[in-house]
């Protein structure tokens, strides 16, 4: 439900963007999410079909580029990528670590108008 | 859409859910002729195409406003906690308890946010505790601005803490911050040891665990030691309390952690 949300606000900086930039349509839009944003990107793809619909991101192609979660360890002060999984252990000591540096990003990379 | 983000209510996708969209957004475009329709078209010169580097928050909005409820939480020294669970996991039942006792002491004051109905509201109510009632209709979550409308209807003189129970969802509510300074996890006995693991993100956002209705664990089969190990692997970050709001079990660590975070005045 709140990927209809996002994607509204997503769409309005697009058509913010197209106007300001004198373009007349967005052709790609895309999207950088963090696998901890709890947003679902198959929602999000049926989402924008939905809301895109009459407005200048109509038929454009929706890219979602997925930003993997990276945490720190306070003990090893190094900062590590999380490969699979939502439990992050460092690599360096095994600790489990809480603080995460990476994996929240809920934004619009960039747009390509015409 | 909202079986998929887990809130549980199927609402088709229909006209409900369109009536969140943004007026600007539903109108349409002028009608265009199709391709090739003849030379009474008129084609505006296709000017080249370019990429532009945007790279905002699509929750800029919502963090505006989440900083706006924090500056006035911190303003008048009030503690403010966001609630959020499975439905029925033990929020309104918590709360309640924790008004007549923990509330008597400090004065409260409470933000509940439901997909519909006020019954959480008049279960809240207390003649000493100001409680507005959010119903979201459609959306899942309660996001910022409406927490900060809710807020601004309570009269807040003298409250020391702001509960805030959002809608009962584990997916939909870790995106948005309202502006708290403790987020609370409840994850109750009667669902599964290994909720954590299936619903990383909110969990990792927690301040705090609750793990509710301990009274029952036993007849349930619900090992609390095994869930408590999840929790502790997933959100290591979290202060795990493990409480019964029924039998009264864990609630002076509960009321101990309010007292503890109560900001100075
Ligand atoms: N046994 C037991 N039942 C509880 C406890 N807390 C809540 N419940 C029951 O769980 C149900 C849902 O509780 P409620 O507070 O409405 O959950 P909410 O949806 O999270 O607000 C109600 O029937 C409550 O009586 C508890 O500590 N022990
Ligand atoms: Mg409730
Ligand atoms: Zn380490």
């Amino acid at each position: 439900m709140h990927e209809v949300g996002i994607m509204e606000s997503a769409l309005a900086l697009v058509q913010r963007q197209v106007t300001a930039h004198r373009a007349s349509r967005a052709d790609r839009v895309v999207l950088r999410i963090g696998t901890l944003a709890g947003v679902e990107p198959e929602s999000l793809r049926f989402a924008f079909d939905v809301v895109s619909r009459g407005t200048v991101a109509e038929g454009a192609t929706l890219e979602i580029e997925s930003v993997p979660a990276a945490a720190y360890c306070p003990t090893c002060q190094q900062e590590f990528a999380v490969e699979t999984g939502f439990i992050f252990i460092c690599t360096g000591c095994g600790d489990l670590c809480g603080e995460i540096r990476r994996g929240r990003e809920l934004e619009l990379s960039r747009i390509e108008m015409s | 859409m909202c079986v998929e983000c887990g809130c549980g209510k199927s609402i088709p996708f229909g006209v409900k859910v369109l009536s969140v969209l943004a007026p600007s957004l539903l109108r349409p475009r002028p009608a265009t002729e199709p391709a090739g329709a003849g030379p009474t078209m008129v084609t505006p010169p296709l000017a080249s195409s370019q990429t532009i580097e945007v790279h905002a928050s699509l929750l800029a909005k919502n963090d505006d406003a989440a900083g706006r409820n924090r500056a006035l939480f911190s303003q008048r020294r009030m503690l403010a906690l966001n609630l959020v669970s499975s439905p029925g996991a033990g929020k309104t039942t918590l709360l309640s308890r924790t008004l007549d006792e923990f509330g008597g002491e400090t004065p409260c004051a409470v933000v509940v946010g439901d997909l519909e109905t006020d019954n959480d509201a008049r279960r809240l109510h207390r003649p000493h505790v100001p409680v507005a009632q959010i119903t979201t209709g459609t959306a899942c979550h309660l996001d910022a601005d409406m927490v900060g409308r809710g807020v601004s209807a309570l009269d807040l003189a003298g409250v020391r803490v702001l509960f805030i129970e959002n809608v009962g969802n584990l997916v939909c509510p870790a995106a948005f911050d309202l502006g708290e300074a403790v987020r609370v996890v409840l994850l109750s006995a009667a669902e599964g040891e290994d909720k954590p693991l299936k619903y990383p993100p909110i969990f990792k956002s927690a301040h705090l665990v609750l793990l509710t209705k301990t009274d029952v664990a036993r007849v349930l089969g619900f090992d609390c030691a095994v869930a408590a190990d999840n929790i502790r692997r997933v959100a290591p970050q979290a202060k795990l309390i493990q409480l019964s709001a029924r039998s009264g079990e864990g609630l002076p660590e509960w009321y101990d952690f309010l007292r503890t975070h109560l900001p100075p005045r």
